[in-house]
């Protein structure tokens, strides 16, 4: 196997669930993966810091099983993508429904590319909460 | 690299205890947080002009990746480097990423000679647009793959010797490995070219189910202030850092480590 083959193999193992490549104790990969989970959610948690306080200590667990499967797309974008699977569910807790869409407002993010500012007023609901943006300020009214 | 003694990793969360430390004469900052051009943040400014060393230090350069380095990425290195006037720079011997697909962290290189070539390969690509020295740094990792062809030591001197690069020592990255395999951290630091030794990590961990993991988020474990006195016994570096990347404990704690690694290593406290 060449080099370029090894090292997607083992890339795809930790990110998206593939096997262990032969030869690499298993255990060993097991708690090095989970460990990078956990320090995901910590980067997570620093631009997210709603959505991560609104889980309290389940946070990381609950960080590391959404992502389990999902390659790192920088954290910024991961907390949004998880914020937007919460919301679309219904489950997106209200602190973290008005960090949302503040951040709906404030920034247009199509979930492929990364986020950029937008240039025109917007007014953004997310998860029960709606933000309003005018002039690259954000102003947030929560539903009763 | 001129002596500086002891530094600490400048971060966004402590810039405010780093930029009060009296004796502060060199931090590293990481690449990719700092904006090529354009303002710095006010906290890594002031430690500029205060002569303060301040050294980027790549995490996403991907030098060990079997592709090539993204052109991109080397230009933004190479322009952090110069907008912060640095004597060196510092990237791993690793890759993040491969297929396409990002990996978040630091991975280990098998120790092939096929690897070695694309490390060698890379940090040439790097060191073309470079006008400063490369430091190198050896990673922590919780695994190794099958079949090498190299011992540890071996792998790192023989990119060294390639490609000209100085070493970047990790002696917390030298202690979990050895601990993690069983193996001697002495035995380690006895075939490493330590007169490359650019400058030095300091760092702290903690064990969980009997593996020892570099956290970066716990304090600097006593075997691994030990290991700083065994490296400075050997050959002082120029220079050594604590390294801390979040759950920041107050200012009196990182004081604490900061005058622990001067002990270590026979440099005067900076604080």
């Amino acid at each position: 196997m060449s080099l370029a083959d090894q090292q997607a193999a083992l890339v795809e193992a930790l990110t998206a669930g593939a096997p262990v490549p032969p030869g690499i104790d298993a255990a060993r990969f097991e708690a090095a993966r989970v460990a990078l989970l956990r320090k995901r959610a910590g980067e997570v948690a620093r631009q997210w810091p709603l959505l991560a306080a609104a889980f309290g200590p389940q946070w990381k667990p609950e960080f590391a099983s959404w992502a389990a499967t999902r390659p790192t797309r920088g954290s910024l974008r991961d907390g949004w993508d998880m914020a937007r699977d919460l919301a679309a569910r219904g489950s997106l807790p209200t602190a973290a429904a008005v960090e949302l869409a503040e951040r709906e407002a404030a920034r247009h993010y199509d979930g492929r590319n990364a986020p950029r500012s937008r240039r025109g007023p917007a007014l953004r609901a997310a998860g029960g909460a709606v933000a309003v943006q005018l002039a690259g300020r954000v102003w947030t009214l929560r539903r009763p | 690299m001129a002596e500086y003694g002891v530094g600490i990793g400048w971060r966004p969360e402590i810039a405010g205890y780093v930029e009060g430390l009296p004796g502060l004469r060199f931090a590293e900052v990481v690449a990719e947080s700092v904006h090529a051009h354009g303002e710095l943040p006010p906290g890594l400014q002031s430690l500029l002009d205060r002569e303060v060393t301040v050294i980027p230090h790549g995490v996403r350069l991907s030098l060990g990746g079997a592709e090539p380095v993204d052109p991109e990425r080397v230009t933004h290195f190479v322009a952090v480097a110069e907008r912060l006037g640095a004597p060196l720079v510092s990237e791993h011997i690793a890759f993040v990423r491969a297929g396409g697909v990002e990996a978040g962290h630091l991975l280990p290189l098998p120790r092939t000679r096929e690897a070695v070539d694309a490390v060698v390969a890379n940090v040439r690509r790097v060191q073309e647009q470079l006008t400063v020295p490369i430091a190198l740094e050896p990673i922590a990792a919780l695994f190794d793959w099958p079949d090498a062809e190299l011992t540890e030591a071996q792998f790192i001197a023989e990119i060294l010797d390639r490609s000209s690069a100085l070493l970047l020592l990790d002696v917390a990255n030298v202690y979990a490995n050895a601990r993690n395999r069983g193996t001697d951290p002495l035995d380690l630091l006895d075939h490493l070219p330590l007169d490359r030794v650019a400058y030095v990590h300091v760092a702290g961990g903690a064990e969980h189910q009997g593996l020892y993991h570099d956290t970066h988020t716990d304090a600097v474990p006593q075997p691994v202030l030990d290991l700083v006195a065994e490296l400075c016994a050997r050959h002082r570096p120029p220079a050594l850092m604590l390294e801390r990347d979040g759950d920041y404990p107050p200012g009196s704690a990182l004081t604490a480590e900061l005058d622990a690694i001067a002990r270590a290593s026979g440099y005067p406290a900076i604080t």
